[in-house]
């Protein structure tokens, strides 16, 4: 009876078989997918999108960098039909990581995305990079420093607009300099003395000394002024000029700093950039740091008491620190290149009185950094005259030298060596030995854009 | 076929009674195939099309950005100088060594202190399982803080012990051991959970038997626990094999806590092949090295289904 009834009811009601189901299952996802992937393609087709990567998060460390770039978004959008989205990339991924690299693999990278110097060769060698020349008026070009300019120059044309210069220097803190009975006579001025202090500074909780540990672009960038005091490089007319007494003495720098336990082999927070975690916790006692420690301390550690000195040179040396800093490209193969190219110049590189207040406001109020345009320097006058700011343009900028633009290759041969001596204990005249001979290798065969 | 004074119908012997059944064995295949298929479609496209792809690209020069160019065996030979190559060779067959036999035993004996039905072992058990409910990049964070220079809690302890100033990460002499002892960490509770499947198929009535000849603890363990778990034990090496050759969790640990350094230290064949994949754009290199790296897995694999024969049970 139960089973005519179940029976009955099949028939009856004509429940839909499982071939049917199956069936419309598929078409209904059909359905559901073909709306979102047909969108997109619809859009670009129509009236493209540019998607801008960079890393300073919405409501990240320092709100007012993301603020700035949010801002300068809005304006462009306001008053033009192709839109500006912003993407964030988490910042250990976009210097570290390969999220840029992997995209412009598989054919999806962004239409405008920020690069600096020591990245600068893989995109421009592979002509990923738009020439934006055309876009940025006589006059503007003039107001950038060639000093400034010349990492982000190919064959004179105009690859990159800086929007910042990151001189490197030495942050130290006051309390822990009080209370070793230090004061502003013991700022040291030589390696020998800044070896010393650190030792002096150093306690069972906390380092004297602290350089950056992680291998990468990053620590050959924060390396290199050291190489530069003593008068060594990384090559010259297409030859290696890497096997050197300045390589093998700023090798033994940083060896010495971390084989005498006054600075640390694993730092806190992003690494050696990052200035809250290490020095202003406690960490460490001075920090070598980028002018753009100021504006993070200035956000999140507003009590925290300190000061910054030029970075000290070797015996016999110059003084000469590296200049840093990031630049609007546009992608040469983006969905829409001659919008891209004209909202870098029309950003950062115009003439007009807001394009020279944007980047005044980004070096002096999102961030601290020194300007990549001398008329910010007039235009944000105020800032520059007084406070650490006014440290750095008037004693550290002028012995300011661009970071160096090398392939990835040749970063990963000089941060082998800097790994080799700071941290495996090698041998620094060996390493350098070996990373010059490598290097010589490498220019051997090698093709691409000037390195300079 | 007949057909039943009821109507009803019958099945008869004979020729049609086997067409029937050829036929039932067909539609069975045809199902299983179905039910095979989407499995099979998911392994060629992501996994197999993809490997074929990358033994392919072993032999050009690919810059990542479309370029290619057809170098053949230049990128195995470069590989035969490349100093850093062989040494990750060298770091991976360390990792190897120390991670497998460290897996059994701690899988194996955190199986055996848990397998008896109590409400302490039970919570035991929900312990050891715990990490592998935490993302490997969390764990890594939290790994690299309680192992920071002087203020980590583990840089604290060994200090109150009398060693000082370990750089448990920044040491080249240290790290990869570091890495070693945070991968057990995270993946005994994994094992301990296979173990304690291979534990509860022996009868019972084994140890009961053996206990009532006077056999100790001892001789229980190793004449009926170790022979009967040798499925388990296969099983357990060649995964653990397999993963740490493919630097599986390791990859995540050493991209979040060392990035391959100090100095190389941690630099698994995974990471360095990666590193010159998609940080150097040397995607050709990267794919040969990937290829040779396939081959050694699957040799090692090769070897241990020799040395175990397969994990079966001895016979007679």
């Amino acid at each position: 009876m139960v089973q005519d009834s179940f029976a009955a009811g099949r028939r009856g009601t004509a429940l839909p078989t499982r071939r049917q189901i199956l069936t419309s299952a598929g078409l209904g996802t059909l359905a559901l997918a073909t709306p979102a992937l047909a969108t997109p393609a619809l859009a670009r087709a129509d009236r493209p999108t540019l998607s801008f990567w960079q890393f300073y998060a919405p409501g990240g460390p320092v709100a007012a960098q993301a603020q700035w770039f949010e801002d300068v978004v809005a304006k462009w959008n306001a008053s033009n039909d192709v839109k500006v989205t912003l993407e964030y990339v988490p910042n250990d991924q976009y210097m570290n990581g390969s999220k840029l690299q992997t995209a412009f693999a598989s054919g999806s990278g962004p239409d405008l995305f920020l690069i600096s110097p020591g990245d600068f060769l893989r995109y421009g060698n592979a002509r990923m990079l738009l020439d934006l020349t055309p876009y940025i008026d006589a006059a503007a070009q003039r107001d950038f420093p060639e000093q400034v300019m010349a990492t982000r120059k190919i064959a004179g044309r105009i690859y990159g607009i800086p929007m910042e210069v990151e001189p490197m220097a030495m942050y130290y803190s006051l309390a822990a300099f009080e209370k070793a009975g230090l004061g502003e006579a013991d700022i040291p001025k030589d390696w020998d003395a800044l070896l010393a202090l650190g030792k002096k500074l150093t306690t069972h909780n906390r380092f004297g000394l602290l350089f950056e540990t992680t291998p990468g672009y990053y620590q050959n960038f924060t390396w290199y002024p050291f190489l530069w005091q003593g008068g060594g490089g990384i090559q010259k007319d297409g030859k290696s000029s890497f096997n050197g007494a300045a390589a093998v003495q700023a090798l033994q720098l940083w060896q010495e700093s971390v084989a005498s336990g006054a600075a640390p082999r694993k730092l806190l927070g992003g690494g050696a950039w990052d200035i809250v975690p290490n020095l202003a916790s406690g960490y460490c006692a001075m920090q070598n740091c980028g002018i753009w420690g100021i504006s993070a301390l200035r956000s999140n550690a507003p009590s925290f008491r300190y000061g910054v000195f030029p970075l000290p040179v070797p015996k016999g040396g110059r003084p000469v620190t590296v200049g840093g800093g990031w630049a609007f490209v546009a992608n040469a193969r983006g969905r829409d290149p001659e919008t891209a190219g004209r909202f870098c110049a029309w950003a950062l590189a115009s003439t007009k009185p807001d394009s020279v207040q944007r980047v005044a406001d980004w070096c002096t109020r999102a961030k601290s950094d020194m300007p990549p345009r001398t008329s910010v320097f007039a235009a944000a006058s105020a800032a520059y005259g007084s406070g650490l700011l006014k440290l750095f343009k008037d004693e550290i900028y002028p012995t300011v030298r661009g970071e160096p633009r090398v392939p990835p290759q040749v970063y990963k041969i000089i941060s082998d060596a800097i790994q080799e001596c700071q941290l495996g204990g090698r041998s620094p005249e060996q390493q350098a030995a070996s990373a010059s001979q490598q290097i010589d290798d490498y220019l051997a065969t090698y093709s691409g854009a000037p390195i300079i | 076929m007949t057909r039943s004074a009821e109507g009803s119908t019958e099945v008869a012997a004979g020729p049609p009674r086997r067409r029937r059944v050829t036929s039932q064995r067909r539609r069975e295949q045809i199902a299983g195939a179905l039910f095979v298929l989407p499995d099979l479609l998911g392994l060629l496209v992501f996994a197999g099309l993809p490997m074929m792809l990358a033994v392919v690209l072993g032999f050009f020069a690919v810059d990542g950005f479309g370029g290619y160019r057809f170098v053949g065996l230049a990128n195995y030979r470069r590989m035969l100088h490349d100093a850093l190559f062989l040494q990750s060779l060298r770091v991976t067959l360390l990792y190897v060594v120390l991670l497998v036999p460290s897996l059994y035993l701690s899988g194996f004996a955190l199986a055996l202190l848990v397998q008896r039905r109590s409400v302490l072992s039970g919570l035991l058990r929900t312990l050891f399982f715990l990490p592998q409910m935490i993302s490997l990049v969390v764990v890594a964070i939290i790994w690299q803080v309680l192992l920071v220079d002087k203020i980590g809690l583990v840089s604290r302890l060994s200090a109150l012990l009398g060693v000082h100033n370990l750089s448990w990460l920044g040491d080249p002499r240290l790290a990869l051991y570091a890495v070693v002892f945070i991968s057990v960490w995270f993946l005994m509770g994994f094992y301990m959970l296979i173990f304690l499947g291979g534990l509860q198929d022996i009868p019972r009535e084994y140890y009961d038997a053996a206990r009532m000849d006077g056999a100790s603890a001892w001789a229980s363990l190793r004449y009926i626990t170790l022979p009967l778990l040798k499925p388990t034990s296969f099983f357990v090496l060649l995964v653990s094999t397999v993963a740490a050759v493919a630097g599986g969790q390791a990859f995540d640990l050493i991209y979040v806590m060392t990035k391959g350094g100090p100095a190389n230290a941690t630099a698994l064949a995974i990471y360095y092949i990666y590193q010159q994949a998609f940080q150097y754009n040397e995607f050709g290199y990267g794919c040969a090295m990937a290829t040779v790296l396939v081959v050694i897995l699957m040799a090692l694999t090769l070897l241990l289904f020799a040395f175990t024969r397969g994990g079966r049970f001895e016979q007679g």
